[in-house]
């Protein structure tokens, strides 16, 4: 009974955020300049006029005509299947980069050595800007043979999701596993209890405060990386590719781009939803405090 | 058999550098069968150390310890004895009776077998109701005596404690001190006991072992002539008031000492 009054209070405060979001947007059509605001010659203020800004309510029907004049495909139809296959890419990408962030930080939880050699690098190559990286993984990719595996260009894009979603992974697994508290150690030391006993009964569960928001961080990097390299290789068929493809309409069709770049926060939304409901189910018989 | 033979025991920690530590020097105690035995004793004297030492936490810079005529890492590898510290340290994402079966787990015991003897430990604490709910909605008192059902689970024949009362009230306290005698009686466990307090200490042991810091070492040694049966017409027992009154004295000496802990300490080393 609780529970559902808190999802019903938690689902109309969302409402009333994006309604809050809509109401913003236009009212500042209707108060803002219409050739945006300058000062001094810098322009500080957005243009408020129907091409930079359409109305919320433009931007909601274009969904519903075609994508180019004359098609008979709504435009629906082809952000939803563009936002699909990004989003198998991102989830392809999101498990590479679990897979190797929860094994990274076990490494580095076991091992104080790996933690003082490896962090400094972890941290620096988030430092590496994602479009530079993208080429280079494109041709790498290529140039990898391992038997009859050939490299899908796909790939590419979901090592670049991983790129950007194991780093935080690895480091809040790693905090988490820290976290289990001296004392509970000590008591798994008097059991003589082996480490991987000590891993699995203890630092895991106790690590799952801190996993949840670092997965969360983690998905919608995996989507980042992915629309972002469908942006820079040019991959084909995802939101990445119609993002950019829109925007070059953007005088003649203002509208456009924004179902796509809808379409693309949606797919964060997903994943990120996922993560929180397994969040629930792993910390439903928690202390409510202790989960953040 | 002794329970914990501890001869010439020392614990130095950071050896050799500036911030050396004598935790420990030369201590030698021997603690029977189904005795209570209490360590108590000014911050820094080192029974928290002494404890850890028994329980094989930590190793000892010299002398030796025994549990059951095993060494203590035979007897951790054995789970011979159980533990109980100050935060009842119960697991969260673990119900009451999955927070008992832990040690149990670790041994490898299949599922009927633990789940029998959580029911039984739930009997002996006189908590069975609350088996399936989790350990934060359980009181301060309750937790800790939860923790003690899970030192206890496998039956060890020595319970080693450190202040496991002392985050409790007054009130919880000495009923938690009565449970605890009642549960070891029944059980014939033996007890080594960490304390701050001096009418704990008293109430519960059959000897008091006074210690004294810089270095941590035993001053004295005191007998509790309570009789074996106690309970709460003991603490208004004259002999009561007697053997705290004999202890406090004993711990007023290791205070005096403080200025003359090098002088000793000299002493001892040679």
């Amino acid at each position: 009974m609780k529970f559902a009054r808190r999802a019903a209070y938690r689902t109309a405060m969302f409402v009333v955020s994006i309604f809050s979001v809509v109401a913003i947007w236009e009212l500042y059509k209707i108060i803002g300049p219409q050739d945006g605001g300058k000062f001094f010659g810098v322009s500080v203020l957005p243009r408020a006029n129907n091409t930079a800004m359409p109305h919320i309510s433009t931007m909601l029907s274009r969904y519903s005509r075609p994508e180019v004049r004359g098609s008979d495909k709504k435009i629906w139809v082809v952000v939803l299947s563009g936002a699909w296959f990004s989003l198998r890419l991102s989830l392809v990408g999101f498990f590479l980069g679990t897979t190797i962030g929860v094994g990274l930080a076990i490494l580095m939880a076991r091992f104080k050595i790996v933690q003082r050699g490896l962090l400094p690098y972890l941290v620096m190559s988030q430092t590496v800007p994602l479009i530079a990286l993208a080429p280079l993984v494109v041709s790498w990719g290529g140039k990898l043979e391992i038997g009859s595996f050939v490299w899908p260009r796909w790939l590419s894009a979901s090592i670049l999701g991983t790129f950007l979603a194991f780093f935080p992974i690895a480091v809040g697994t790693l905090r988490g596993l820290s976290s289990a508290p001296a004392a509970a150690v000590e008591l798994m030391e008097s059991y003589a209890a082996s480490w991987k006993q000590t891993l699995f009964k203890l630092r895991f569960p106790a690590a799952v405060p801190f996993m949840v928001p670092a997965f969360k961080l983690g998905a919608s990097g995996a989507v980042v990386g992915v629309v972002v390299a469908e942006i820079s290789t040019g991959l084909k068929g995802g939101i990445g590719r119609l993002i950019i493809e829109y925007a070059r309409e953007a005088t003649g069709d203002p509208a456009k781009v924004f179902t796509a770049v809808f379409g693309a926060a949606a797919l964060g939304l997903i994943m990120a939803g996922f993560v929180a409901i397994s969040d629930v189910f792993f910390m439903r018989n928690r202390p409510k405090e202790s989960s953040i | 058999m002794s329970a914990v033979e501890v001869i010439g025991a020392s614990k130095i920690f950071n050896q050799g550098k500036t911030q050396q530590v004598d935790a420990l020097v030369d201590v030698n105690l021997t603690v029977d069968q189904g005795e209570f035995v209490s360590l108590i004793g000014p911050s820094g004297c080192g029974k928290s150390t002494l404890l850890r030492l028994i329980a094989n936490l930590l190793e000892p810079t010299g002398g030796s310890l025994m549990v059951n005529n095993k060494t203590v890492s035979q007897a951790r590898l054995d789970q011979d004895y159980g533990m109980a510290f100050q935060q009842a340290g119960l697991f969260d994402w673990r119900t009451v009776s999955k927070n008992i079966e832990l040690p149990l787990e670790l041994k490898g015991w299949d599922k009927e077998k633990r789940s029998a003897r959580a029911a039984e430990m739930l009997e002996l604490v006189k908590l069975p109701e609350f088996a399936d709910l989790y350990p934060w909605q359980l009181s301060g008192g309750m937790q800790q005596r939860i923790a003690i059902a899970r030192a206890l689970a496998a039956h060890p024949p020595l319970l080693l404690m450190d202040e496991p009362f002392g985050a409790l009230d007054e009130m919880t306290r000495e009923y938690m001190q009565g449970e605890l005698l009642r549960i070891c009686g029944e059980t014939a466990t033996t007890v080594v006991f960490v304390t701050h307090s001096i009418p704990e200490a008293v109430y519960l042991s059959n000897r008091v072992v006074v210690m004294s810091p810089r270095p941590g070492r035993i001053t004295s040694v005191i007998d509790v002539d309570l009789g074996a049966k106690r309970n709460e017409d003991t603490r208004a027992a004259d002999g009561f008031f007697r053997n705290i009154t004999a202890v406090r004295e004993a711990l007023r000496g290791t205070q005096a000492d403080h200025a003359s802990a090098n002088a000793i300490r000299g002493l001892e080393d040679r």
